[in-house]
């Protein structure tokens, strides 16, 4: 299937994992500009490295969710605003409910619901200016059905989403729609410690296996194209089956 | 174009109505039937135009209503409005109090109040 993209700028934030080096690799190979942001030095390496064969045709940019500065001078670096957000970004939070650190849940929350609801903002802001946009955004299986521990995770993913099926209900008059993507057990950065972590995991996955990082940027891609314009303000599982099972 | 030719411009194109119909005097809820998606496009092509920032809760008078909620006698509500809303002067502040029955109260001159404002505090 020969997929056909209206726009061209894709802003990837939490662009420096696997997953998302993956999706920006996709997108040149369709003629698309990725700006992939990062959090440290490190992940700037990482992407720098990873698509070195792409020389000039990407961009990537400082953006921490624990820094909200970060997203106003995201967007001010940007001249023209994205016509695509890819959000991968998302801190970690691994306690029980119970024996959660409170100042720590506070500020857990803050970086991944409301500067993302920034980030949010100023993309559907940059994409209202051109009538035109759609936002992908990495959810994860465990958003409607946790492990003990994955509390917060899940509470802010929920958050999230509901943050970007908003902008899908209230913007789709104006052409800015958004697609939630729930991925199950992915075989690499936080997934693949899980998996590692906690053995019979992926053994519980009617498919057998866990999902692999290029099937996720797949989806990402087809997410993004015009024939999945009427995907919009919906979460769509990608688990192999996982939460369909006992 | 002056403040109000650009922000008629700007409504006329989000709302698609004809210039006619915008004035200073006009209604921009009550007459025009702008709705929220409406005022946040007509934020971002008015801070296109003039390169000032806008804010949302303060050029559509958003807080308006709780801002008066418990305000007494003696001028207290005037002066409410006068404080959460610096761009509007004493004169439109006694117009607002009298029209609050008839729905929301925002027109066009607040637009342009706001603007005029926004811009005196860029230094523009």
């Amino acid at each position: 299937m020969k997929l056909e993209f209206k726009g061209n700028r894709v802003l990837i934030a939490g662009g420096s994992c696997e997953m998302a080096l993956c999706v920006a690799g996709l997108l040149m190979g369709e003629g698309l500009h990725p700006l992939l942001t990062w959090r440290s030095e490190q992940g700037r390496g990482k992407i720098e490295d990873s698509l070195k064969q792409f020389e000039g045709r990407f961009d990537t940019a400082h953006m921490d969710f624990s820094i909200p500065e970060s997203v106003e001078r995201l967007f001010s670096q940007m001249e023209e605003g994205p016509d695509y957000l890819v959000d991968f970004a998302q801190g970690d939070y691994e306690s029980l409910v119970g024996s959660a650190d409170a100042v720590l849940t506070s500020r857990y929350f803050t970086e991944n619901v409301s500067t993302r609801a920034d980030l949010i903002r100023r993309a559907a802001r940059a994409m209202l200016k051109k009538r035109q946009g759609r936002m992908v955004f990495i959810s994860s299986a465990a958003a409607w059905r946790s492990n003990p521990g994955q509390g917060f995770y899940a509470a802010a993913k929920l958050a999230s989403e509901a943050l970007y099926r908003s902008v899908g209900v209230e913007m789709a008059g104006r052409g800015i729609t958004s697609v939630t993507l729930r991925p199950g057990y992915v075989d690499s950065g936080r997934g693949g410690r899980y998996i590692e972590a906690h053995d019979g995991a992926v053994a519980r996955t009617p498919i057998g296996r866990a999902i692999a990082p290029g099937e996720v940027a797949q989806a990402v891609l087809f997410f993004l194209s015009d024939s999945a314009a009427a995907f919009n303000a919906v979460e769509i599982c990608m688990d192999g089956g996982l939460t369909a099972v006992k | 174009m002056d403040i109000f030719g650009e922000i008629r411009e700007s409504l006329t194109e989000i709302l698609d109505i004809e210039a006619e119909q915008v004035t200073p005097e006009t209604y921009v809820i009550r007459d025009l039937g702008a709705e929220s998606i409406d005022l946040l496009e007509l934020s971002i092509s008015l801070n296109s135009r003039f390169k000032v920032e806008i804010n949302d809760e303060e050029i559509y008078l958003k807080s308006l209503r709780s801002c008066l909620n418990g305000a007494g006698a003696n001028g207290d509500a005037g002066n409410r409005i006068l404080r959460q809303f610096p761009f509007i002067n004493g004169k439109r502040a006694g117009e607002i109090l009298g029209d609050l029955e008839g729905g929301p109260v925002l027109k066009v001159k607040d637009l342009m109040s706001y603007v005029s404002w926004r811009a005196g505090k860029n230094g523009c």
